[in-house]
Protein backbone atom coordinates (compact mmCIF):
# COMPACT_ATOMS: atom_id res chain seq x y z
CA UNK A 1 0.00 0.00 0.00
CA UNK A 2 2.52 2.81 1.22
CA UNK A 3 5.02 4.05 -1.38
CA UNK A 4 5.04 7.06 -3.68
CA UNK A 5 1.71 8.72 -5.19
CA UNK A 6 0.89 6.97 -8.81
CA UNK A 7 -1.03 8.75 -11.51
CA UNK A 8 -3.74 7.21 -10.46
CA UNK A 9 -3.50 8.57 -6.57
CA UNK A 10 -2.99 12.33 -8.42
CA UNK A 11 -6.34 11.41 -10.65
CA UNK A 12 -8.17 10.08 -7.39
CA UNK A 13 -6.96 13.33 -5.36
CA UNK A 14 -8.50 16.35 -8.12
CA UNK A 15 -11.69 14.42 -8.38
CA UNK A 16 -11.83 14.36 -4.85
CA UNK A 17 -10.91 18.06 -4.56
CA UNK A 18 -13.46 18.79 -6.69
CA UNK A 19 -16.18 17.21 -4.57
CA UNK A 20 -14.40 19.09 -1.63
CA UNK A 21 -15.24 22.37 -3.38
CA UNK A 22 -18.48 22.11 -4.44
CA UNK A 23 -19.57 21.48 -0.74
CA UNK A 24 -16.91 23.82 0.68
CA UNK A 25 -18.79 26.13 -2.35
CA UNK A 26 -22.36 24.85 -0.73
CA UNK A 27 -21.80 25.53 2.77
CA UNK A 28 -20.53 28.63 2.07
CA UNK A 29 -23.48 30.12 1.27
CA UNK A 30 -24.80 30.43 4.77
CA UNK A 31 -22.20 32.41 4.92
CA UNK A 32 -23.99 35.33 3.33
CA UNK A 33 -25.31 35.97 7.28
CA UNK A 34 -21.82 37.24 8.58
CA UNK A 35 -22.95 35.92 11.92
CA UNK A 36 -23.00 32.60 10.61
CA UNK A 37 -19.54 32.60 9.10
CA UNK A 38 -18.17 32.43 12.27
CA UNK A 39 -20.10 28.50 12.61
CA UNK A 40 -18.98 27.81 9.14
CA UNK A 41 -16.07 25.65 9.79
CA UNK A 42 -17.99 23.65 12.34
CA UNK A 43 -20.68 23.45 9.32
CA UNK A 44 -18.25 22.42 6.81
CA UNK A 45 -15.89 19.70 9.07
CA UNK A 46 -19.52 17.69 9.48
CA UNK A 47 -20.40 18.12 6.01
CA UNK A 48 -17.31 17.03 3.87
CA UNK A 49 -16.51 14.73 7.09
CA UNK A 50 -17.58 12.06 4.36
CA UNK A 51 -15.91 12.84 1.66
CA UNK A 52 -12.18 13.69 3.16
CA UNK A 53 -12.55 10.33 5.34
CA UNK A 54 -13.41 8.73 2.09
CA UNK A 55 -10.31 9.75 0.33
CA UNK A 56 -8.01 8.90 3.41
CA UNK A 57 -9.48 5.34 3.15
CA UNK A 58 -8.78 4.57 -0.66
CA UNK A 59 -5.37 6.61 -0.59
CA UNK A 60 -3.18 5.35 1.86
CA UNK A 61 -0.07 7.14 0.76
CA UNK A 62 2.91 9.78 2.34
CA UNK A 63 1.44 13.59 1.44
CA UNK A 64 -1.92 12.69 -0.32
CA UNK A 65 -3.34 14.38 2.01
CA UNK A 66 -1.27 17.75 1.68
CA UNK A 67 -1.92 17.88 -2.11
CA UNK A 68 -5.54 17.09 -1.25
CA UNK A 69 -5.68 19.84 1.03
CA UNK A 70 -3.66 22.73 -0.45
CA UNK A 71 -5.73 22.55 -3.41
CA UNK A 72 -8.58 24.52 -2.30
CA UNK A 73 -6.71 27.11 -0.65
CA UNK A 74 -4.81 27.61 -3.85
CA UNK A 75 -7.57 27.97 -5.88
CA UNK A 76 -8.94 30.23 -3.55
CA UNK A 77 -5.81 32.46 -3.31
CA UNK A 78 -6.28 32.39 -7.63
CA UNK A 79 -10.07 33.58 -7.18
CA UNK A 80 -8.84 36.50 -5.12
CA UNK A 81 -8.29 35.56 -1.84
CA UNK A 82 -5.26 36.99 0.20
CA UNK A 83 -1.86 34.92 0.31
CA UNK A 84 -3.04 34.77 4.11
CA UNK A 85 -5.63 31.80 3.38
CA UNK A 86 -2.75 29.93 0.89
CA UNK A 87 0.08 30.27 3.66
CA UNK A 88 -1.79 29.11 6.76
CA UNK A 89 -3.33 26.38 4.34
CA UNK A 90 -0.07 25.36 3.77
CA UNK A 91 0.80 25.38 7.84
CA UNK A 92 -2.46 23.61 8.62
CA UNK A 93 -1.60 20.76 5.47
CA UNK A 94 1.65 20.01 6.57
CA UNK A 95 0.53 19.27 10.66
CA UNK A 96 -2.26 17.32 9.24
CA UNK A 97 0.06 15.27 6.91
CA UNK A 98 2.39 14.90 10.08
CA UNK A 99 -0.42 13.45 12.20
CA UNK A 100 -1.75 11.10 9.27
CA UNK A 101 2.00 9.90 9.57
CA UNK A 102 2.16 8.92 12.83
CA UNK A 103 -1.02 6.55 12.49
CA UNK A 104 0.79 5.08 9.57
CA UNK A 105 -1.98 6.35 7.03
CA UNK A 106 -4.82 3.98 7.94
CA UNK A 107 -5.45 4.37 11.73
CA UNK A 108 -9.18 5.79 12.03
CA UNK A 109 -7.75 7.45 15.21
CA UNK A 110 -4.99 9.17 13.35
CA UNK A 111 -7.14 9.79 10.63
CA UNK A 112 -9.70 11.44 12.54
CA UNK A 113 -7.27 13.82 14.17
CA UNK A 114 -5.61 14.26 11.09
CA UNK A 115 -8.93 15.77 9.34
CA UNK A 116 -9.93 17.87 12.54
CA UNK A 117 -6.78 19.92 11.86
CA UNK A 118 -7.09 19.69 8.13
CA UNK A 119 -10.67 21.49 8.58
CA UNK A 120 -9.13 24.40 10.59
CA UNK A 121 -8.14 25.14 7.08
CA UNK A 122 -11.05 27.38 6.25
CA UNK A 123 -10.18 29.56 9.30
CA UNK A 124 -8.07 31.32 7.05
CA UNK A 125 -10.38 33.27 5.54
CA UNK A 126 -11.62 34.71 9.06
CA UNK A 127 -7.97 35.50 10.00
CA UNK A 128 -7.62 37.49 6.87
CA UNK A 129 -10.19 39.64 7.85
CA UNK A 130 -8.68 40.09 11.82
CA UNK A 131 -5.81 41.60 9.87
CA UNK A 132 -7.60 43.35 7.73
CA UNK A 133 -9.64 44.62 10.76
CA UNK A 134 -8.61 48.39 10.41
CA UNK A 135 -9.79 48.93 7.35
CA UNK A 136 -12.69 47.13 8.42
CA UNK A 137 -13.02 49.29 11.14
CA UNK A 138 -12.82 52.38 9.40
CA UNK A 139 -16.08 51.03 7.04
CA UNK A 140 -18.15 50.18 9.74
CA UNK A 141 -18.07 53.50 11.37
CA UNK A 142 -20.04 54.49 8.79
CA UNK A 143 -22.84 52.62 10.60
CA UNK A 144 -22.51 54.16 14.01
CA UNK A 145 -20.02 53.68 16.42
CA UNK A 146 -22.46 51.62 18.52
CA UNK A 147 -22.12 49.19 15.76
CA UNK A 148 -18.44 49.37 14.88
CA UNK A 149 -17.44 48.89 18.78
CA UNK A 150 -19.78 45.61 18.95
CA UNK A 151 -17.97 44.35 15.81
CA UNK A 152 -14.68 45.54 16.99
CA UNK A 153 -15.49 43.52 20.61
CA UNK A 154 -16.29 40.49 18.31
CA UNK A 155 -13.67 40.12 15.89
CA UNK A 156 -10.47 38.96 18.16
CA UNK A 157 -7.82 36.84 18.89
CA UNK A 158 -10.16 34.64 21.58
CA UNK A 159 -12.77 34.60 19.87
CA UNK A 160 -10.84 33.35 16.45
CA UNK A 161 -9.64 30.30 18.96
CA UNK A 162 -13.12 29.67 19.37
CA UNK A 163 -13.84 29.16 15.88
CA UNK A 164 -10.71 26.94 15.59
CA UNK A 165 -12.21 25.02 18.36
CA UNK A 166 -15.48 25.03 16.80
CA UNK A 167 -13.48 23.72 13.46
CA UNK A 168 -11.96 20.89 15.24
CA UNK A 169 -14.79 19.57 17.20
CA UNK A 170 -16.92 19.83 13.52
CA UNK A 171 -14.35 17.56 12.30
CA UNK A 172 -14.10 14.81 14.65
CA UNK A 173 -18.48 14.69 14.63
CA UNK A 174 -17.82 14.56 10.37
CA UNK A 175 -15.17 11.66 10.68
CA UNK A 176 -17.68 9.78 12.66
CA UNK A 177 -20.45 10.39 10.39
CA UNK A 178 -18.09 9.36 7.28
CA UNK A 179 -16.70 6.36 9.42
CA UNK A 180 -20.30 5.03 9.89
CA UNK A 181 -21.32 6.22 6.35
CA UNK A 182 -17.81 4.25 4.87
CA UNK A 183 -18.97 1.02 7.16
CA UNK A 184 -23.11 1.26 6.00
CA UNK A 185 -21.92 1.67 2.05
CA UNK A 186 -18.56 2.23 0.36
CA UNK A 187 -16.93 -1.18 2.13
CA UNK A 188 -20.36 -3.26 0.99
CA UNK A 189 -19.30 -1.95 -2.62
CA UNK A 190 -15.74 -2.98 -2.39
CA UNK A 191 -14.39 1.53 -2.47
CA UNK A 192 -12.95 1.75 1.15
CA UNK B 1 -13.79 29.43 -23.96
CA UNK B 2 -13.41 31.12 -27.21
CA UNK B 3 -9.93 32.41 -27.34
CA UNK B 4 -7.89 33.12 -29.90
CA UNK B 5 -4.61 31.09 -29.72
CA UNK B 6 -1.68 33.07 -28.87
CA UNK B 7 -3.67 36.30 -28.80
CA UNK B 8 -1.28 38.99 -28.39
CA UNK B 9 -3.86 40.84 -25.93
CA UNK B 10 -3.86 38.53 -23.41
CA UNK B 11 -1.60 38.40 -20.82
CA UNK B 12 -0.17 35.17 -19.75
CA UNK B 13 -1.31 32.70 -16.54
CA UNK B 14 1.62 33.53 -14.60
CA UNK B 15 1.40 37.33 -14.76
CA UNK B 16 -2.47 37.05 -13.99
CA UNK B 17 -1.87 34.93 -11.32
CA UNK B 18 1.06 37.74 -9.70
CA UNK B 19 -1.31 40.33 -10.23
CA UNK B 20 -3.86 38.62 -8.08
CA UNK B 21 -1.33 38.24 -5.48
CA UNK B 22 -0.18 41.40 -5.58
CA UNK B 23 -3.64 43.02 -5.15
CA UNK B 24 -4.52 40.57 -2.33
CA UNK B 25 -1.87 42.86 -0.20
CA UNK B 26 -3.84 45.51 -0.75
CA UNK B 27 -6.51 44.08 1.13
CA UNK B 28 -4.15 44.61 4.11
CA UNK B 29 -2.22 47.21 3.35
CA UNK B 30 -5.15 49.84 2.19
CA UNK B 31 -4.67 52.24 -0.82
CA UNK B 32 -5.19 55.19 -1.74
CA UNK B 33 -9.11 55.24 -3.30
CA UNK B 34 -7.86 56.93 -6.73
CA UNK B 35 -5.21 54.25 -7.55
CA UNK B 36 -8.21 52.12 -6.45
CA UNK B 37 -10.19 53.21 -9.28
CA UNK B 38 -6.72 53.53 -11.34
CA UNK B 39 -6.94 49.64 -11.22
CA UNK B 40 -10.74 49.06 -11.50
CA UNK B 41 -10.28 50.83 -14.69
CA UNK B 42 -7.30 48.65 -15.98
CA UNK B 43 -8.84 45.71 -15.15
CA UNK B 44 -11.76 46.65 -17.15
CA UNK B 45 -9.92 47.69 -19.99
CA UNK B 46 -7.95 44.12 -20.03
CA UNK B 47 -11.96 42.42 -20.09
CA UNK B 48 -12.74 45.13 -22.70
CA UNK B 49 -9.84 44.41 -25.39
CA UNK B 50 -10.23 40.57 -24.50
CA UNK B 51 -13.88 40.76 -25.88
CA UNK B 52 -15.59 40.27 -22.54
CA UNK B 53 -17.75 43.70 -22.68
CA UNK B 54 -19.84 43.53 -20.39
CA UNK B 55 -17.96 42.08 -17.73
CA UNK B 56 -15.99 45.46 -18.32
CA UNK B 57 -19.17 47.35 -17.44
CA UNK B 58 -20.42 45.50 -14.49
CA UNK B 59 -16.89 46.13 -12.94
CA UNK B 60 -17.06 49.47 -12.78
CA UNK B 61 -20.60 49.19 -11.54
CA UNK B 62 -20.12 47.14 -9.01
CA UNK B 63 -16.92 48.66 -7.89
CA UNK B 64 -19.20 52.12 -7.81
CA UNK B 65 -21.87 50.97 -5.92
CA UNK B 66 -19.54 49.39 -3.43
CA UNK B 67 -17.59 53.09 -3.66
CA UNK B 68 -20.36 54.94 -2.85
CA UNK B 69 -22.82 52.92 -0.44
CA UNK B 70 -20.94 53.33 2.74
CA UNK B 71 -20.95 56.93 2.66
CA UNK B 72 -24.70 57.73 3.08
CA UNK B 73 -25.52 59.44 6.86
CA UNK B 74 -28.24 57.60 7.00
CA UNK B 75 -27.01 54.22 7.37
CA UNK B 76 -26.27 54.58 10.95
CA UNK B 77 -30.10 55.33 11.76
CA UNK B 78 -30.99 51.93 10.52
CA UNK B 79 -31.93 48.64 12.33
CA UNK B 80 -29.40 46.46 13.55
CA UNK B 81 -30.35 43.26 11.24
CA UNK B 82 -30.23 45.46 8.23
CA UNK B 83 -26.50 46.80 9.67
CA UNK B 84 -25.67 43.18 9.74
CA UNK B 85 -26.20 42.53 6.66
CA UNK B 86 -24.97 45.64 4.67
CA UNK B 87 -21.71 44.88 7.05
CA UNK B 88 -21.48 41.56 4.11
CA UNK B 89 -21.62 44.76 1.59
CA UNK B 90 -18.41 45.85 3.36
CA UNK B 91 -16.65 42.82 3.17
CA UNK B 92 -17.41 42.16 0.10
CA UNK B 93 -16.03 45.93 -1.02
CA UNK B 94 -12.64 44.96 0.75
CA UNK B 95 -12.28 41.97 -1.13
CA UNK B 96 -13.54 43.53 -4.37
CA UNK B 97 -10.18 43.92 -5.83
CA UNK B 98 -8.73 40.72 -5.77
CA UNK B 99 -11.52 39.26 -6.39
CA UNK B 100 -11.98 40.90 -10.07
CA UNK B 101 -8.49 40.23 -10.81
CA UNK B 102 -9.23 36.79 -9.40
CA UNK B 103 -12.05 36.84 -12.10
CA UNK B 104 -10.31 38.35 -15.23
CA UNK B 105 -7.59 35.28 -14.49
CA UNK B 106 -10.25 32.47 -14.36
CA UNK B 107 -12.89 34.03 -17.05
CA UNK B 108 -9.42 34.61 -19.97
CA UNK B 109 -7.39 31.71 -19.22
CA UNK B 110 -8.46 28.11 -20.85
CA UNK B 111 -6.98 25.07 -19.67
CA UNK B 112 -4.50 24.35 -21.87
CA UNK B 113 -2.36 27.45 -21.03
CA UNK B 114 -2.95 27.07 -17.40
CA UNK B 115 -1.44 23.80 -17.61
CA UNK B 116 1.83 24.79 -20.12
CA UNK B 117 2.07 27.92 -17.60
CA UNK B 118 2.12 25.27 -14.47
CA UNK B 119 5.30 23.61 -16.26
CA UNK B 120 7.06 26.73 -17.00
CA UNK B 121 7.31 27.40 -13.61
CA UNK B 122 8.30 23.85 -12.74
CA UNK B 123 5.63 22.82 -10.20
CA UNK B 124 6.21 18.92 -9.80
CA UNK B 125 3.30 16.70 -11.63
CA UNK B 126 2.07 16.07 -8.13
CA UNK B 127 0.25 18.87 -8.06
CA UNK B 128 -0.27 19.77 -11.91
CA UNK B 129 -2.19 16.79 -12.55
CA UNK B 130 -4.51 17.13 -9.99
CA UNK B 131 -5.39 20.54 -11.16
CA UNK B 132 -5.95 19.31 -14.64
CA UNK B 133 -8.07 16.63 -13.32
CA UNK B 134 -10.12 19.44 -11.62
CA UNK B 135 -10.81 21.05 -14.83
CA UNK B 136 -11.70 18.07 -16.64
CA UNK B 137 -14.03 16.20 -13.57
CA UNK B 138 -16.36 19.80 -13.11
CA UNK B 139 -18.48 19.23 -16.00
CA UNK B 140 -18.87 15.82 -15.37
CA UNK B 141 -19.33 16.03 -11.73
CA UNK B 142 -22.35 18.69 -12.38
CA UNK B 143 -23.82 15.90 -15.34
CA UNK B 144 -24.12 13.33 -12.46
CA UNK B 145 -25.64 15.18 -9.69
CA UNK B 146 -28.22 15.81 -12.16
CA UNK B 147 -28.59 12.31 -12.88
CA UNK B 148 -28.62 11.05 -9.56
CA UNK B 149 -31.26 13.96 -8.77
CA UNK B 150 -33.29 12.59 -12.12
CA UNK B 151 -33.11 9.47 -10.63
CA UNK B 152 -34.73 9.78 -6.88
CA UNK B 153 -37.50 11.85 -8.73
CA UNK B 154 -38.47 8.92 -10.90
CA UNK B 155 -38.58 6.73 -7.87
CA UNK B 156 -40.61 9.10 -5.59
CA UNK B 157 -37.78 10.26 -3.06
CA UNK B 158 -38.21 13.74 -2.83
CA UNK B 159 -36.62 14.24 0.80
CA UNK B 160 -36.27 17.71 2.09
CA UNK B 161 -34.32 16.05 5.23
CA UNK B 162 -30.92 17.05 5.38
CA UNK B 163 -28.99 14.36 6.61
CA UNK B 164 -31.69 11.87 3.95
CA UNK B 165 -30.62 13.91 1.44
CA UNK B 166 -26.95 14.14 2.01
CA UNK B 167 -26.94 10.32 2.03
CA UNK B 168 -29.15 9.69 -0.97
CA UNK B 169 -27.15 12.05 -3.16
CA UNK B 170 -23.63 12.15 -1.65
CA UNK B 171 -22.94 8.46 -1.29
CA UNK B 172 -23.95 7.64 -4.91
CA UNK B 173 -22.53 10.20 -6.00
CA UNK B 174 -19.10 9.28 -4.08
CA UNK B 175 -19.26 6.15 -5.36
CA UNK B 176 -19.77 7.45 -9.05
CA UNK B 177 -16.99 9.71 -8.72
CA UNK B 178 -14.33 7.43 -7.64
CA UNK B 179 -15.00 4.97 -10.25
CA UNK B 180 -14.73 7.72 -12.87
CA UNK B 181 -11.63 8.31 -11.36
CA UNK B 182 -10.56 4.91 -12.33
CA UNK B 183 -11.53 5.50 -15.44
CA UNK B 184 -9.74 8.43 -15.91
CA UNK B 185 -6.50 7.33 -14.95
CA UNK B 186 -6.37 4.41 -17.40
CA UNK B 187 -7.66 7.03 -19.65
CA UNK B 188 -4.11 9.30 -18.75
CA UNK B 189 -1.98 6.21 -18.83
CA UNK B 190 -2.89 4.99 -22.38
CA UNK B 191 -2.22 8.48 -23.31
CA UNK B 192 1.58 8.17 -21.44
CA UNK B 193 0.93 10.31 -18.86
CA UNK B 194 3.81 8.25 -16.68
CA UNK B 195 6.18 8.78 -19.50
CA UNK B 196 9.24 10.87 -17.64
CA UNK B 197 10.29 13.18 -20.57
CA UNK B 198 9.49 16.53 -21.40
CA UNK B 199 6.20 17.07 -22.72
CA UNK B 200 5.11 19.15 -25.83
CA UNK B 201 2.38 21.27 -24.90
CA UNK B 202 -0.99 22.17 -27.63
CA UNK B 203 -0.70 25.59 -26.50
CA UNK B 204 2.92 27.35 -25.56
CA UNK B 205 3.16 30.57 -22.97
CA UNK B 206 4.81 33.30 -24.19
CA UNK B 207 5.62 36.62 -22.76
CA UNK B 208 4.61 39.63 -24.48
CA UNK B 209 4.40 43.11 -24.34
CA UNK B 210 1.31 42.88 -22.84
CA UNK B 211 2.57 41.12 -19.79
CA UNK B 212 5.07 43.46 -18.73
CA UNK B 213 2.44 46.25 -19.74
CA UNK B 214 -0.23 44.59 -17.42
CA UNK B 215 2.24 43.77 -14.72
CA UNK B 216 4.24 47.38 -14.67
CA UNK B 217 1.15 49.30 -14.11
CA UNK B 218 -0.66 47.66 -11.71
CA UNK B 219 2.26 46.96 -9.80
CA UNK B 220 2.83 51.04 -10.12
CA UNK B 221 -0.62 51.75 -8.74
CA UNK B 222 -0.20 49.67 -5.86
CA UNK B 223 2.79 50.94 -4.95
CA UNK B 224 2.08 54.63 -5.44
CA UNK B 225 -1.34 54.45 -3.97
CA UNK B 226 1.02 53.35 -0.85
CA UNK B 227 3.06 56.21 -0.94
CA UNK B 228 -0.01 58.66 -1.46
CA UNK B 229 -1.39 57.17 2.17
CA UNK B 230 1.58 57.97 3.76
Amino acid sequence: MKGNLKIKDLVTIGVFAVIYFIVMFAVGMMGMIPILFLVYPTVLGIVGGTIVMLFMAKVQKPWALFIFGILSPLIMFAMGHTYVLALHGIIVMLIAEMIRRMGGYNSFKYNMFAYAIFNTWICGSLMQMLLAKEKYMELSMMMGEDYAYAIEKLITYPHMALVYLGAIIGGIIGAYIGKALLKKHFSKAGIA
Amino acid sequence: MELQKNNKLNPNPITKLFVVGLLGITVVNSIHPIFEWLIILIISIMFMINGFKKDAINNVIVFAIFFIVPNFEALSHLPILIKIFLSLLFVLRMFYIPYIAGKFLIKTSDVGSIISSMDALKIPQAISIPVAVMFRFFPSFVEEKNNIKMALKIRGLNTKNPFKYLEYVAVPLLIISSNIADDISKAAETKAIANPIKKTRYIKVHVGAIDFIYAIIILGAVVGGWICLK
